[in-house]
């Protein structure tokens, strides 16, 4: 009993790190600010340049730098004879504009994608020899990256997966949950990436929001010593509600448009990114909990329940938040 | 020869503070003010040291007298955030000092500091380095959010410090032989010594 103890304050301490992100701001925080801009190759070295997705700080405000020997003056870019070869780079990302998605659609040949993020500010257009080595590279390096980013600022993927180490604790119990947990969220990322399943981002996120409603209820029945779904299934809640934030984790690659031949790669490293992401999360909940064992600081008993209700608490938030804008209120 | 030590310790100071801004800039532009404010501290030298030094010294004097600062850290860095604007980093430098010259000698004279003391101590140090880390922020940085982060990231290292030090020290009955005692008191002095010279450097400077 000391032991859950030990583990409900360290626990505690996280919660409201967590519960600080419930401001409403943060209701539009886990949707990527991005954009996607378009150059279309009119005559050989000349190109006309569109934004198809315009990122919320407006298309006037980015400061696009393209290769020295191209001339850029929107909608129109020259490069010359020696064409769109070179790096091109975004100086002004940052948390309202975290990726842009650079399309080049050439005269001949395939069109090629581009992604410029916070993580991989810089990318290299390539010539029609691509993919190259150097391609598959970049692509690890900005997908990786853009996954660890993404599960980082999802506090709501965090809450889950902490109100889940809560209820099952430590051991290979924990291992086979956090498992369960990974295999249904890379499933449905997989399935919604290739587009064989679709749901609309809001009810989704609304549906997120109830998945850890879901897991505070657990957490206040295992307190009065019922024992309830999670407890007793806990790797069959995981992966059930793993298929519902993994859909959540396709809409961050969704909005990319990313070519159909290199979607694969992506997405592979994009789930080792969250992947990443998720294990330093879990390894640091497990190291504080270790700690607080070490130091025999355990929570208060009047404040045993308190977690519980805080996670509910922030997660009906969110709910309400999102549903109203699923019906558009605000 | 003097002299040109004392340079190259000021360039280095120098290197080190400005690297601090750069990174905590790349954070923040990638990841938020939250990460930026849990971020910030670790990329400090003056932080690292300090905060660390408190954890040890509370972790040797035991888990009934540490575990009070996993409450009392990040409150006192809390309570230092808003005092940025009367101090500022500079005028933190001679604090820090004597706070890591003061710990680093009751570290190696092994003193059995009463709790109050040891509360009132970490909250000092927390106290300098919440309104240090707070001079930096510029007008754009979302306060709640990386005050958040900063105390979320001082419960963090203070309690795995503590936890760390008091599983290196084991109590044992014969304790003040074994060499892992000695290694905790020999530590004191180096963080005593640092201390003397960054309080030496803040004088001349």
């Amino acid at each position: 009993m000391t032991a859950i103890r030990y583990l409900r304050l360290a626990l505690l301490a996280l919660t409201f790190a967590l519960a600080v992100l419930i401001r409403p701001s943060a209701l539009h925080a886990h949707e990527a600010a991005m954009g996607v801009l378009e150059f279309r190759e009119v005559r050989p070295g000349a190109f006309v340049g569109r934004w198809s997705i315009e990122p919320s700080i407006g298309a006037s405000r980015v400061d696009l730098r393209v290769p020295p020997h191209c001339f850029l003056r929107l909608p129109e870019m020259n490069c010359g004879q020696k064409g769109l070869i070179g790096p091109i780079t975004i100086t002004n990302l940052g948390s309202n504009m975290s990726v842009v998605l650079i399309k080049v659609i050439p005269i001949e040949g395939e069109p090629r994608s581009y992604t410029i993020s916070t993580a991989n500010p810089v990318v290299s257009v390539l010539g029609t020899g691509a993919p190259t080595l150097e391609t598959w590279i970049e692509l690890a390096k900005t997908y990786v990256n853009y996954g660890i980013d993404h599960i980082l600022l999802g506090a709501d993927h965090l809450l889950f997966v902490l109100g889940l180490i809560w209820i099952v604790g430590g051991g290979w119990r924990l291992v086979k949950t956090i498992t369960a947990f990974t295999i249904g969220h890379s499933a449905s990322l997989a399935a919604a990436a290739f587009g064989l399943i679709g749901v609309p981002e809001r009810p989704l996120n609304a549906c997120i929001a109830l998945s850890i409603a879901f897991v505070g209820v657990e957490i206040v029945k295992q307190q009065r010593g019922e024992i309830g779904l999670t407890a007793r299934y806990p790797w069959m809640v995981a992966f059930s509600f793993g298929l519902v934030h993994g859909i959540g984790f396709a809409s961050a690659l969704a909005g990319l448009g990313l070519e159909r031949r290199l979607l694969p790669a992506a997405l592979l490293f994009f789930n080792i990114g969250v992947e990443i992401g998720q294990l330093a999360f879990v390894l640091l909940v497990l190291a504080l909990i270790w700690a607080h064992r070490r130091l025999d600081a355990v929570v208060p008993r009047w404040g045993e329940a308190l977690p519980a209700y805080l996670i509910g608490s922030v997660s009906m938030f969110w709910f309400f938040g999102r549903l109203a804008r699923v019906f558009a209120v605000i | 020869m003097r002299l040109h030590l004392a340079r190259a310790l000021t360039a280095a100071a120098l290197l080190l503070t400005g690297a601090n801004a750069a990174e905590a800039h790349i954070v923040a532009a990638r990841l938020g003010d939250f990460y930026m404010g849990a971020s910030h501290p670790l990329t400090d030298l003056q932080d690292v040291l300090l905060w660390t030094a408190t954890g040890v010294l509370a972790g040797t004097l035991g888990a009934t007298k540490g575990r009070w600062l996993i409450l009392v850290f990040p409150l006192g860095l809390l309570a230092g955030l808003p005092l940025a604007s009367f101090f500022g980093a500079a005028a933190t430098q001679l604090a820090d000092a004597t706070m890591m010259l003061a710990i680093g000698m009751l570290l190696a004279a092994a003193a059995q500091v009463p709790t109050v003391v040891l509360c009132a101590i970490a909250f000092a140090v927390a106290v300098i380095r919440g309104a240090a880390n707070g001079a930096e922020l510029g007008p754009e940085t979302d306060r709640l959010l990386f005050a958040a982060g900063l105390a979320c990231v001082g419960y963090t290292v203070i309690t795995l410090t503590m936890a760390l030090t008091a599983m290196f020290r084991q109590t044992l009955p014969d304790n003040s032989a074994s060499w892992r005692f000695i290694a905790v008191r020999a530590l004191g002095g180096w963080i005593a010594a640092i201390g003397l010279m960054m309080a030496s450097l803040a004088l001349a400077t």
